[in-house]
């Protein structure tokens, strides 16, 4: 009894002080660009350990579902790569796959989702590679189907990564082999549509061109298909912005590739300068 | 003499220091702060709870009237006011709770003292230094920044504990 006494004061004094430290965080935040930023990671970085290890547990006892999952996946896998030897024999890779297939300064992790939320308007991806597998902070994740997301927070054994199904995210695309360049962005409501914009009224396309990654930003190689242009309207009297329909379902995503520009740091460095 | 009200006292101290920061702006290598011994100063009488609250109160004061990121002072200080118990008993002993007896460098000694205030002058800088800086300045300015501050601090913290004791107050 009497420690219980002792003990249920200093539990009120720990919630008031975590509850006082809460609220500072939040004042800072609202008030400190920076310290917003930073404590934003750092959220992450917790988030994604703590869901990486209660993952972990959920994991242990599925594994027969993932077997078979597994299994699955490898039939579908054997499928793609008749597909693509296929194409390989008829020489008519495009540049894009030689791209990924050579390197050109990117390096490939394959990564396993974790977690993935679909349902916000702010989504986010967990996959099971980190900092000791080479993962790098604003790295690109890729799968054969188009771009999925980017790498926000790095832990040694997992990564948190914000979703394309995100506004805050946006990459540069280009419309068709050599066409116009723009900014692609998440429609904000289907896990299968996107937006790109930007796109100069004079440059003529048919609804179907492909739409691919321009290669202007340092986390995405070019050329990686991404999806079918659809109809557009005219913003502003000045540009066009056209429908995408993406390649990549996100409600079946399971396994992905990680892409790390190896050259993003000097790259990094030039634009400081 | 008449007595001097240790909340007036401590009053006092706060507006000091929002002084300080707003208008003493010796280097960036510098944050000149006597709010933890401030916080350390608060009589014993005073639960571990209400020293978190008049920490608080006097972090976001000193935050609102001051220069600077709203919460920074209130986020390193509240952590002083959570460990002062536990600051005091390893320093001072557990007796001074059973006596109720407030410390001071008469009563305790300077050596005591000084290693308490250098302490919570220490935790609340680490804190506060990290979170102004936000990962973006690099280790050797922090350290440095730290170890300027702690001297700096420690030096303007002895005078204050001084104002703040029952002896200094009579």
């Amino acid at each position: 009894m009497p420690r219980q006494r002792r003990l249920i004061p200093i539990l009120i004094s720990t919630a008031i002080f975590i509850l006082m430290e809460i609220a500072a965080l939040n004042m800072i935040s609202s008030n400190g660009s920076l310290q917003r930023h930073w404590i934003a990671r750092g959220a992450h970085r917790i988030q994604g350990t703590l869901w990486g290890g209660t993952e972990g547990v959920k994991y242990y006892f599925q594994l027969r579902k993932i077997n078979r999952d597994l299994a699955a996946e490898n039939g579908s896998l054997r499928e793609d790569l008749a597909y693509y030897k296929a194409i390989v024999d008829d020489a008519r890779l495009d540049t894009m796959k030689l791209g990924i297939l050579e390197g050109r300064g990117f390096t490939y992790i394959p990564a396993e989702i974790e977690k993935i939320s679909r349902n916000r308007q702010h989504n986010y991806i967990i996959i099971n590679r980190g900092s000791e597998d080479g993962v790098l902070e604003n790295s690109g994740i890729v799968t054969g189907k188009g771009v999925v997301g980017i790498i926000d927070a790095v832990e040694k054994h997992h990564s948190y990564a914000l979703s394309f199904m995100n506004p805050d995210i946006s990459i540069s695309a280009r419309l068709g082999d050599k066409g116009a360049v723009g900014p692609l962005v998440w429609d904000g409501r289907s896990s299968r549509r996107a937006i790109l914009r930007e796109i100069p009224l004079q440059y003529k396309y048919q609804e179907g061109d492909t739409v691919y990654t321009s290669g202007y930003s340092s986390i995405f190689p070019p050329d990686i298909p991404l999806g079918t242009a659809g109809a557009s309207k005219v913003i502003n009297g000045a540009t066009n912005e056209i429908k995408v329909r993406l390649f990549q379902d996100f409600s079946t995503i399971r396994y992905v590739t990680v892409v790390s520009n190896t050259s993003q740091r000097e790259l990094e460095a030039l634009e400081d300068k | 003499m008449k007595r001097v009200d240790f909340f007036l006292a401590y009053f006092l101290l706060a507006v000091i220091q929002i002084l300080i920061t707003n208008y003493l702006h010796l280097s960036y290598f510098i944050t000149l702060t006597i709010l933890p011994v401030m916080v350390l100063s608060i009589p014993i009488r005073y639960s571990t709870n209400a020293a978190l609250f008049i920490a608080f109160a006097t972090g976001i004061s000193v935050d609102l009237l001051a220069d600077g990121v709203l919460g920074l002072n209130t986020l390193a200080l509240v952590p002083v006011a959570f460990l002062r118990n536990t600051t005091i008993s390893l320093v001072f002993g557990e007796e001074m709770f059973s006596r109720k007896e407030d410390f001071s460098v008469r009563r305790n000694g300077f050596t005591k003292v000084a290693l308490a205030i250098l302490f919570v002058q220490a935790l609340f800088l680490i804190i506060y230094i990290t979170a102004d800086g936000a990962g973006t300045r690099p280790f050797w300015f922090n350290l440095l920044r730290f170890v300027c501050s702690l001297i700096t601090g420690f030096i303007v913290s002895l005078v204050a504990v001084e104002a703040l004791s029952p002896e200094g107050r009579s």
